[in-house]
């Protein structure tokens, strides 16, 4: 099975990573058991650029599903990392501090934001998109962007 | 002794669709036209693929300073695809996270904010264009 | 290139840092890009081009070309006949210049009413190479 679903806007390719999940608004989560690790999808950051900043919470912090869980700042955009499930932080990235860049290279990979602690992790999954359906989402919103772009 | 004049090739990606590549194409500008008209140089990228011979000779046999728009790192990989060594690299958006007030905006024009940074980043390259122009002197 | 497909033609600009023509047609390619042939155009990094950057040569492999070189060394076009196949067109700027019987650009960079008027020119010239691009397409 391929690792990766694709598909190509101009010279763009987007990436969607299979076995993950993903969140409408385009974060996605790997989980595993009671552990979640998150991060940007490859749509999120090709449209906001190169990393410059990143600012998360604190490991133990709690965080909901949808809610804030930190802020990235590029040079288009600062724009809130949006928590894809429900539970508690227990750790963060390190690497990122020095080498935000990583969000951007490997996002489905080296650029993971964080892990958390599920509350309930079936309750996640049911909100959360599989890959396929996050490609279908994804090409949506590629094509809106293209019409606002180019009429 | 060698009296002829140390160089120290300072060279771009700028590459086109990031202000960050236009402010590490400024600043090159700035260093090689301002800071250290006589010690810094500068030359196309794409030369040294194409094989021009004065391109790779001048990064063969000159120190050499890489500044990048993005961690691709274009010009670093294409000097070292010559088999050249570069002494010091640079990605412009360090210049950036140094001085947050300044952000460069534009691609084909950096704004005044970018045009300001690469000033400084410029200035602060001149010292390490000098350290490598010491070094060749040793 | 199927029925369905967007027309695209990939610019690839000399980058040259070394002289004022690299400056002017990345600023020409610019133009190109955003008011004269905005949805089918791409421009394409040449440094990334050179580097490996898959995406460049992905789309150059599948789409045609057109190269923007500032000098007779033509860096672009041969780096694109290297790396990914012979461009479509080759422009070549002072020969655009001569052409419409513009000076030579001087500055390198934040450039002035001329070499504004000659990046327009060379933008011109781009648009209309790609217009017959995709025509014969």
């Amino acid at each position: 099975m391929a690792e990766f679903l694709e598909t190509t806007f101009e010279k763009f390719i987007f990436r969607v990573k299979v076995g993950y999940l993903y969140s409408n608004e385009d974060f996605w989560a790997d989980m595993q058991g009671y552990m979640a690790t998150v991060g940007l999808t490859d749509l999120l950051q090709k449209s906001k650029g190169d990393v410059a900043f990143l600012e998360t919470v604190e490991p133990g912090t709690p965080v909901k599903r949808g809610q804030e869980l930190g802020k990235i700042e590029t040079i288009k955009a600062t724009f809130g990392i949006i928590s894809p499930v429900t539970g508690k932080v227990v750790e963060v990235n390190s690497e990122l501090e020095a080498s935000p860049h990583l969000i951007n290279n490997d996002p489905y990979g080296a650029g993971w934001i964080c892990k958390i602690e599920l509350a309930d992790p079936e309750v996640d999954k049911c909100e959360l998109l599989q890959a396929e359906s996050y490609m279908k989402l994804m090409k949506e919103k590629i094509a809106k962007e293209a019409k606002k772009l180019y009429g | 002794m060698d009296n002829k004049a140390k160089k120290v090739a300072v060279l771009a990606c700028s590459g086109i669709g990031k202000a960050f590549g236009a402010l590490a194409r400024e600043t090159t500008y700035e260093l090689v036209e301002r800071v250290r008209p006589n010690t810094a140089v500068t030359t196309c990228l794409a030369l040294l693929v194409i094989g021009d011979p004065e391109a790779k000779r001048l990064v063969t046999e000159n120190p050499v300073i890489t500044i990048d728009g993005c961690a691709k790192e274009c010009a670093k990989k294409s000097i070292e695809s010559q088999g050249a060594k570069v002494a010091k690299a640079y990605q412009a958006m360090n210049f950036f996270k140094k001085h947050k007030d300044l952000k460069p905006e534009g691609i084909s024009e950096l704004n005044e904010a970018g045009q300001k940074l690469a000033a400084i980043a410029a200035d602060e390259l001149g010292e390490v264009v000098d350290e490598l122009a010491a070094k060749e002197d040793r | 290139m199927m029925a369905n497909e967007v027309p695209y033609v990939g610019i690839i600009s000399c980058s040259g840092e070394g002289l004022p023509e690299g400056t002017l047609s990345l600023v020409a390619c610019r133009q190109v890009l955003e008011d004269l042939r905005p949805g089918n155009s791409v421009t394409m990094c040449l440094p990334l081009f050179i580097a490996g950057g898959l995406e460049e040569r992905t789309f150059a492999a599948k789409y045609p070309t057109i190269t923007v070189d500032g000098c007779e060394k033509r860096c672009a076009a041969k780096a694109t006949e290297k790396l990914s196949g012979k461009p479509t067109r080759s422009l070549i700027i002072p020969e655009i210049l001569k052409k419409r019987g513009l000076p030579r650009p001087i500055k390198m960079r934040h450039l002035g009413k001329e070499e504004k008027t000659a990046a327009q020119a060379v933008a011109e010239e781009i648009a209309k190479a790609i217009d017959e691009v995709l025509e014969k397409a």
